[in-house]
């Protein structure tokens, strides 16, 4: 567990985090021995002197004093160095993370992080904040009380230590028996959590068929299973919990009978059988609060193994000595890339000019976003090479690769903040001419002078509260005042109302002018423009050459561009019709 | 929470009650201990039996603990799996009542967490409260009226600590420290916030190469967090450790001595009745822990069950005391006025008096940009919420008389999710219609073109959707185009917001429009010119109020509203697309 904690910490933080332990255990051997003085005090006020019991008395409250600084001192070093971690994981995953290719952040995994990043880290770490103390605690002072019961009398020291390995081996059973069985009861509420979405989601559908909750048999069918997992797990995990309590009630019982029979039998003073029966109760409560304190490390242990596993996820290597691309052709050549063991692109080769615009045109999953991902190296390739300006982009510093490249996506984020913070994001240093030239260019300037506070307008979260429209317009005056040389266009206008697309369009056309461009569109007619049209199907190029040529040449490409501007075919024409 | 709990109360009564049964017979053994000790300090010989028997006794005790506790939680743990599968079924049931407007406004994820991880948040309530409670309450209790009737003075000294670290809590309660409190939530809240931007905002970052400067802001949340806290640990620590060592048992046990050597030495005290006090002294500080804990598991779950509770308590759209049936389904709006309600008055109103006809046998295009009411009437005709003033009226039949049942069958809605279910094709495909045969379903099928792939799926319309079936975006796509002709209500409404995958998808989808299906009424939120080209009538919404409507030609030629929106867009394509060298 400290091993687990220690790598997903870093190194740095080791040694802090072993002067708390020791601190903490020093605590609690300090509670343990404190309770020697007992023997004294005890022996006397139960026997013929108690006045003896002054001095002793004394010492036992030095001791006590000695055990408060000490626990002072190790809480405060705890929540420190809690804190310090926090800190010091909460750095390191954010570096590690804007360092994660970007191809890394696929659909569940913007959820998934933001779970762990949000409760897991406080979770994993309050560990050392709240956990390790008292589970040191309490095996560590019951284990000192033993050693001191030992001291006192061998016979019911050995039969207390008896305790020890018995609750070691209770604990780890236990940890072992609810593992699995907890790692089933995850995975059926996962599965019961996909059907609860599913089943909301598909509720205009069945409510249409008359289908309601209790006739909806899949959900059903998963919270049942929950509930037999669960029941299950109650079932596996309670041994354990009653293994410990039966142990250390057994213990006790057994130190009471042979304190008993040796104080009959004249083997051990009385005043010593009832200080060793007091310091065994003494014992009793810690070690039954292990079981819970197991359950929560447990718990904060997953987190960290899941935290772990982040942060062992590799980045993109670096080139050792980065290479600075003097053009901005682009060029793919003989590229494979894999996902999840299904080839996405299959030897595909494609070049772009210089200040050329490429279409990527084919049907839904045959490449196209990720050919772009590719270009701006969201992924590295499984073979051949993605080329800009003839150099490998793996040879070029990922900033410097990023710095050259504009990408307009078909969802667009924004930060929370104003308009205008979202335009700079691009360039902070650019000027308040700059920014507004290219909010003009974009037609972003519309939407400004629209809203209540102009410029210094909320966005929302996310841009909650622009249209998706108003949105791509940000991202389109972003990526102008950006002024990169390449530009990839991602379905850009696939989503969005007449108005919005005329005035997207407009901005779009100025921000492709004079810049290397590829876009993937499967509206037909954006794709005219073009100097080059690339259809893709299956992660291979099909065909490839100009509109016209492609149109006349009567292959994939002239099916599709039929497809999208045929009339249906029992209706007359209508004024749509007037535009040939 | 007790009124979601109340069916289960017996059950829970059981739980306390094995509970407390066993957590006072965990007294004996320490009172064995005692008993042993005024047998061994008892002037004279000793009394073996009585000694033997007090261990008995103990053990006696010890077993039935055991048992008692054991029981109570398996019983509890065994209740609280029936009382979560309750709840959850409960959820569901009403998830699929209430109106799915309310659904819409919701996160499907918001919803999944209220039936997953909050309905597992009861379970420490029931699972393990009533062992918390009774230990740090029953016990002490019996405890102290024990030790009252051993020696009233000793009792009071043992009750020293407790009296010491409750009068610390006051102090913990200073402006100071509830500010201070107050900020580290508050540093808590946007820390979570903080990494949520972050993360979701990352492709942005990495895209403009800064991920440097977005970082900041997340680092100053990170920062301004650990520092709050500290101060917070800091403002607390001192009166925190004051309080954690009066009632450490250390501390305890010295007052204890120290009364009882005063008590002894001077006669008042017999000295075996001081083992009562070092045995059960220490469980009297066992209330203030619990309270200095806090019980979060239980205000965790008060929290959840607050939420489920406000779920449960989402009404289902009034439905008609006596539901009229629809004749025909020509769709009317009559001077439909609606406004999001603010509730002091100023109602922020988004349809003014809208007048709407959509005759069956015809596609009805409304086109408007955004912002001007088009999604607010939609939700209007799904009746995710009532109009403020005028009607809207179906088949003669105000939307408000019909029943739930007749409505969902009257209309349906495409493209509001495109999301599959994991079952079989065919059930997907028959999702609204659960009893129509494998004919209908395939001809369905046929008519979104997406029947020869499903033949070429490993088992046809058997497989399962994510399991031996992976569809691409159109074909999902076209998959639920069949669905919604296969449900063949009579009204049907879309939403054209969702871009098509590709162009075949988009040409099922026009030919489905465009069949003229018998008579069936459609009205499309049209974002596409061959749509708005292919209506019947087109209807321009601007501002929550109807501009223009009629045949797309007609308002071509009248040169307005309409024509204007046409000639915008279609210069945007002929800009971008060259088309006008074309002619």
């Amino acid at each position: 567990m400290i091993r687990l904690l220690l790598r997903v910490l870093g190194d740095e933080h080791a040694r802090p985090v072993r002067r708390t332990v020791a601190l903490m255990v020093a605590t609690a051997v300090a509670e343990g021995l404190s309770y020697a003085l007992l023997v004294p005090v005890l022996r006397a006020l139960l026997g013929s002197a108690p006045a003896e019991a002054w001095p002793w008395l004394g010492a036992f409250a030095v001791a006590v004093a000695a055990y408060a600084v000490l626990r002072y001192r190790s809480d405060l070093s705890g929540f420190r160095v809690g804190t310090t971690l926090l800190r010091g994981v909460y750095h390191r995953l954010g570096d590690h993370l804007a360092r994660l290719p970007l191809g890394w952040y696929g659909a569940g995994r913007v959820g998934e992080v933001s779970e762990l990043a949000g409760r897991g880290v406080l979770r994993a770490m309050s560990v050392i904040a709240h956990l390790l103390a008292p589970w040191i605690a309490a095996a560590v002072t019951p284990l000192t009380i033993a050693l001191v019961v030992l001291a006192l009398d061998w016979r019911m020291g050995l039969a207390a230590l008896l305790a020890g390995p018995l609750v070691a081996a209770v604990q780890s059973w236990t940890g072992r028996a609810t593992a699995a069985v907890d790692e089933e009861r995850a995975r059926r509420e996962n599965e019961a959590t996909g059907r609860v979405v599913e089943y909301v989601h598909a509720q205009p559908v069945l409510r249409a068929g008359g289908r309601t909750g209790e006739r909806f048999g899949l959900l059903d069918d998963a919270l049942r299973e929950v509930g037999r997992a669960s029941r299950r797990s109650t079932l596996s995990a309670l041994p354990g919990v009653v293994g410990l309590a039966v142990v250390v009630q057994a213990v006790f019982t057994a130190l009471l009978a042979l304190g008993t029979y040796l104080a009959l039998g004249g083997r051990l003073g009385a005043a010593d059988v009832l200080v060793v029966l007091v310091l065994a109760a003494r014992c009793a409560d810690p070690l039954l609060s292990l079981a819970d304190i197991g359950g929560a490390l447990r718990g904060a242990r997953a987190e960290l193994v899941r935290l772990d596993a982040l942060l062992g996820t590799a980045p993109l290597p670096q080139a050792p000595d980065p290479v600075r691309p003097r053009r901005h052709d682009l060029e793919l050549d003989a590229v494979s890339f894999r996902h999840d063991d299904r080839a996405v692109l299959d030897g595909l080769s494609l070049t772009v000019p210089q200040g050329r615009r490429v279409a990527l045109v084919g049907p839904s999953g045959a490449g196209k976003t990720t050919v772009l991902q590719l270009i701006a190296r969201f992924h590295d390739v499984h073979a051949g090479a993605v080329r800009m300006g003839g150099v490998d982009v793996r040879a070029v510093d990922p900033e410097e690769l990023m710095a050259r490249i504009a990408i307009v996506f078909q969802h667009v984020h924004l930060f929370t903040g104003t308009i205008e913070d979202n335009v700079r994001l691009a360039r902070p240093d650019a000027t308040a001419a700059e920014v507004r030239s290219a909010a003009v260019a974009a037609r972003l300037d519309e939407v400004v002078e629209r809203l209540p506070a102009g410029w210094a307008s909320d966005v929302g979260e996310g841009g909650a509260l622009l249209s998706g429209g108003e949105r791509q317009r940000v991202s389109i005056a972003r990526a102008l005042l950006k002024d990169a040389p390449v530009v990839l266009l991602d379905e850009v206008t696939s989503a969005l109302d007449p108005v919005n697309e005329a005035a997207v369009h407009e901005g779009v056309e100025r921000l492709m002018a004079g810049r290397t461009v590829v876009m993937v569109a499967h509206r037909l007619r954006t794709v005219r423009r073009a100097d080059r049209v690339v259809f893709l199907d299956g992660g291979r190029v099909v065909e490839e050459g100009t509109h016209d040529e492609l149109v006349g040449r009567g292959g994939r490409y002239a099916g599709y561009w039929d497809l999208s501007t045929a009339p249906p075919p029992d209706r007359p024409l209508s004024p749509g019709a007037a535009r040939r | 929470m007790t009124g979601l709990l109340r069916p289960h109360a017996g059950g829970f009564a059981l739980v306390v009650v094995l509970q407390v049964i066993g957590a006072v017979a965990g007294l004996a053994p320490l009172l064995a201990v005692v008993e042993l000790g005024r047998v061994l300090l008892a002037p004279g010989p000793v009394d073996q039996a009585h000694a033997w028997g007090a261990v008995v006794v103990g053990a006696v005790g010890l077993v039935v603990r055991l048992l008692f506790t054991a029981a109570s939680a398996g019983v509890g743990h065994l209740l609280d799996d029936r009382v979560q599968l309750a709840l959850r079924l409960r959820l569901a049931a009403h998830l699929g009542r209430v109106p799915i407007g309310w659904i819409a406004r919701r996160r499907s994820g918001e919803l999944a967490k209220l039936v997953g991880p909050d309905v597992s948040a009861v379970h420490p309530v029931i699972a393990h409260t009533p062992g918390e409670l009774v230990s740090a309450f029953v016990v002490p209790l019996v405890s102290l009226a024990y030790l009252l009737a051993v020696d009233w003075r000793l009792t009071l000294v043992t009750l020293a600590p407790v009296v010491l670290a409750v009068a610390l809590v006051p102090l913990m309660m200073t402006p100071t420290r509830l500010r201070e409190q107050a900020d580290f939530d508050a540093a808590q809240g946007r820390i979570a916030g903080a990494v949520v931007e972050f993360v979701r905002g990352i492709a942005v970052v990495k895209a403009f190469g800064g991920a440097e400067r977005a970082q900041r802001g997340y680092r100053t949340a990170v920062d301004d967090f650990v520092g709050t806290f500290l101060r917070w640990v800091r403002g607390m620590s001192g009166i925190a450790a004051g309080m954690q060592l009066a009632l450490s048992p250390p501390f305890v046990l010295l007052v204890v001595l120290t009364g009882a050597t005063v008590a002894v030495t001077s006669g008042a005290t017999a000295p075996a009745d001081l083992l009562p006090f070092l045995l059960l002294g220490l469980g009297l500080t066992a209330p203030v822990a619990a309270l200095g804990h806090g019980f979060d598991d239980l205000q965790a779950a008060r929290r959840a069950i607050g939420r489920i509770r406000d779920v449960l308590d989402v009404a289902p759209l009034p439905e008609p005391a006596r539901p009229k049936a629809p004749h025909g389904h020509r769709v009317e709006l009559r001077d439909v006025r609606f406004g999001y309600g603010t509730g002091n008055g100023d109602d922020h109103e988004v349809l003014h008096g809208v007048d709407l006809v959509l005759e069956p046998g015809t596609v009805t295009a409304l086109v408007g940009p955004s912002g001007s009411g088009k999604s607010t009437l939609v939700q209007l005709l799904a009746r995710a919420a009532d109009p403020t003033s005028g009607a809207v009226v179906v088949g003669g039949v105000d939307l408000r008389e019909l029943d739930a049942r007749e409505r969902h069958r009257t209309i349906s809605f495409v493209f509001q999710d495109v999301r599959l279910l994991r079952a079989p094709v065919a059930d997907n495909i028959a999702l609204a219609v659960p009893h129509a045969d494998l004919d209908d379903v395939v001809r369905a099928a046929r008519l979104a073109d997406v029947h020869d792939r499903i033949l070429e799926l490993p088992r046809g319309y058997a497989s399962v959707i994510g399991e031996d079936a992976v569809l691409s975006g159109g074909e999902a796509q076209r998959l639920s185009i069949a669905r919604a002709l296969l449900a063949r209500t009579p009204v049907l409404v879309l939403d054209e917001a969702t871009a098509f995958a590709d162009p075949r998808t988009e040409l099922v989808l026009r030919r489905a429009l465009t069949a003229r299906d018998g008579d069936r009424t459609v009205l499309v939120v049209a974002h596409r010119l061959e749509t708005i080209a292919d209506a019947d009538t087109v209807v321009v919404l601007r501002d929550g109020a109807v501009v223009e409507r009629g045949r797309p030609a007609d308002l071509l030629a009248r040169d307005g509203a309409f024509a204007a929106l046409w000639r915008s867009h279609r210069s945007a394509f002929a800009e971008a697309t060259g088309e006008d060298e074309h002619r």
